[in-house]
């Protein structure tokens, strides 16, 4: 029966009604009574939480920034004699840059030791022992439970015997590499789960790539968003690390900022708000990477009509 | 001229036993099809083909020579997975180029050999694009082409179409079947589905629990399967229960039905008749019952007789035209054709 598009649909002789699919329902309100009042838990959650960190950074930046005696700061002052100046002063102290310049070589050998160390760890558990993933997990996590303090009371025993390694500057990235391990594991796993890593391992083999082939060619590309993540973390972790580094006399970012803080309490307080701002940046310019690499990556829609390729019959039933 | 040769397999894992003693030879150019239900053993055997898997006995032969321990990346095998394993970081063309690579052949062979892929399964115009940007049927044949570039000795397929939509699974099922014959593989094909075993294969090697229960032509495991286990799991059968009586018959349900597997047993056996539901006609002598369902499947119809004699509903199938006239209700009489047909022992 062919009836043109706008003809009314015909009626069914038994049932009296038009044949035809059953209507949608009229729209209704489908939000809940208290829907606009639910979103004011969240919104206060986050506004006291917003003000439980800002506060104490904005009481450091005009303690550090405003050249107005701590017993002046008050409500009145809030706008008067604010200048980035003590900020900038640290700079000029002959020790700032070799204690900036070491801590930032721990932090890149720490990502490399961390990386070489856990990428294949990571890979190799999830191929081969899954059933260990729990403990590993559980491992990584010991700088947690541990403190740091603890770590230091071990070093101090081992020191004696440990003169020659621990005499290096570059002896603190095994213990930063432990102490970043909660961060830098969960990064890595969380990146070989959201990948097909069996089949692209087997596919890599099959066609002809060794171990380290599969790793640098295939893995390791595909992990970037997890490594880049480990990495700054790990990069974190090491550039505010200060009770091992102390224990051990190293000359890191965070002793001098401590060391100086005690001759400059102004300055060196303005320095710590500085190394705070750059590692929330850096933090930010990392959720901005890995946001745009996975918007970047939306599903194929394929076209209506897609072309379909030439049928040929291969029927084998002979 | 290249061969695969499983000679007396064994895998187990843990205490289970995935493959028992496998034997089978895969002859040049072939295209054999590992069949059977999940946890049959059938992935093992190509696994153990690919090397991603070792056997704890028995051997595996490429043209004779031993592979067994070979590791994977020193086998030349091409694969293709269930799912897509194209690597997301590279565009189609580098993914084909990928293995050409690490055979480190020279810049201007990769790249002509490439085009060749491309070429072949059709897809010369996506070369650009990454994995992300294909449909799943696009990305099947992009794996196809990277499995082929390598111009391996043997070619093997994990149940590659799985993942796909119907229509496309038989368009590229055709179209795997073309490029096989076109480059004339040595290939193993793993599946679960027994459409796709009886179109695509030369020969079918029907397994369950780490066994081989069949190995024959797709004709042959489905017009005569050796035991009732191919017979339930290729196709879809009837059964009836009887007792072998004299010369090749079983009596069912009082008749008498010529039955040649039925000469294995002896008289009086007790049996399950397995008959296939094209070996089941509507005719005007047989069992009576009325018409219970109609299932139009294109070029056959499958009806549904409720038999009087036992209440119990088999599938008759009926060719094109010929169940137009039925209705629900309508009463039949179902003849049992027993050639085809396999018994097995109660």
């Amino acid at each position: 029966m062919d009836l043109p598009l706008d003809a009314p649909l015909p009626i069914d002789p038994e049932l009296g009604a038009s044949t035809t699919a059953p209507t949608a329902l009229a729209p209704q309100s489908v939000g809940r009574p208290n829907a606009k009042y639910a979103r004011i838990v969240p919104i206060t959650v986050v506004t006291i939480s917003a003000f439980f960190f800002l506060l104490p950074l904005l009481t450091l930046a005009r303690h550090s920034l405003q050249n107005v005696p701590a017993f002046l700061l008050g409500k009145d002052t809030i706008f008067t004699k604010w200048s980035l100046e003590p900020m900038w002063r640290a700079f000029d102290d002959p020790k700032f840059m070799p204690s900036l310049k070491l801590s930032l070589m721990l932090a890149v050998g720490t990502v490399f030791l961390t990386l070489a160390l856990l990428v294949p760890t990571a890979v190799w558990t999830h191929l081969r022992l899954p059933k260990m993933r729990t403990f590993i997990e559980f491992i990584t996590v010991l700088p947690y439970m541990i403190p740091a303090i603890a770590l230091v009371a071990g070093i101090v025993i081992v020191k004696p015997h440990a003169r020659w390694f621990l005499n290096s500057d570059f002896a603190l990235i095994p213990f930063y590499v432990v102490l970043a391990l909660p961060f830098t594991y969960r990064s890595i796993d969380a990146g070989l789960r959201a990948i097909d890593l069996r089949t692209l391992v087997d596919a890599s083999r099959s066609l002809g790539a060794g171990w380290g082939t599969t790793l640098r060619k295939v893995l390791i590309p595909n992990l970037r968003t997890a490594i880049i993540s480990a990495s700054f973390l790990t990069a974190a972790v090491v550039i505010g690390e200060y009770t091992i580094a102390s224990t051990l006399l190293k000359k890191t970012l965070p002793a001098f900022q401590r060391e100086y803080t005690q001759r400059e309490p102004q300055a060196g307080y303005a320095l710590n708000l500085l190394a705070l701002l750059v590692t929330t940046l850096l933090f930010v310019l990392l959720s901005v990477l890995t946001k745009k690499r996975d918007q970047s990556r939306k599903p194929y829609v394929p076209p209506a009509a897609e072309p379909t390729l030439p049928h040929t019959p291969t029927g084998t039933l002979t | 001229m290249t061969t695969l040769d499983f000679i007396s397999v064994r895998k187990t894992f843990g205490t289970t036993v995935a493959l028992e003693g496998l034997d089978l030879d895969v002859q040049q150019g072939e295209l054999i099809t590992l069949l059977g239900p999940s946890g049959c053993g059938k992935t093992t055997a190509l696994r153990i083909a690919a090397g991603f898997e070792f056997a704890d006995s028995g051997a595996v032969l490429v043209a004779g020579s031993d592979i067994t321990r070979t590791p994977a990346h020193k086998r030349n095998m091409g694969m293709v997975f269930q799912s897509y394993s194209l690597f997301p970081n590279l565009t189609v063309a580098q993914n084909v180029e990928f293995g050409l690579r690490t055979r480190k052949l020279p810049s201007e062979q990769r790249h002509r050999r490439v085009h060749e892929m491309m070429e072949l399964v059709q897809l010369t115009s996506m070369a650009n694009r990454y994995a992300h940007q294909l449909s799943g049927g696009q990305q099947q044949r992009v794996a196809l082409a990277r499995a082929l570039a390598i111009q391996p000795q043997v070619l093997l397929l994990d149940e590659p179409l799985s993942a796909l939509d119907a229509k496309v699974r038989t368009t590229l099922r055709d179209e795997i079947r073309r490029i096989q014959t076109e480059v004339g593989i040595t290939t193993l094909f793993v599946t679960h589905d027994q459409e796709e075993a009886l179109a695509i294969s030369d020969r079918i090697c029907v397994m369950s629990q780490g066994r081989v229960e069949q190995l024959g032509s797709p004709t042959e495991v489905y017009r005569r399967p050796s035991t009732a286990f191919v017979a339930r799991f290729v196709g879809s059968m009837n059964e009836f229960a009887g007792h072998v009586g004299d010369g090749a018959e079983v009596s069912v349900l009082g008749r008498r039905i010529a039955v040649p597997s039925a000469a294995a047993h002896t008289t009086g056996t007790p049996v399950s008749l397995l008959v296939r539901p094209e070996d089941l006609a509507l005719e005007a002598d047989g069992f009576p019952g009325s018409v219970a369902s109609i299932t139009f499947q294109g070029a056959t119809t499958l009806v549904g007789v409720r038999l009087d004699v036992s209440d119990t509903i088999v599938s008759v199938g009926v060719g094109r035209g010929k169940a137009d006239d039925l209705s629900l209700g309508d009463r039949v009489h179902v003849d049992v054709h027993g050639v085809n047909a396999v018994t097995e022992p109660v």
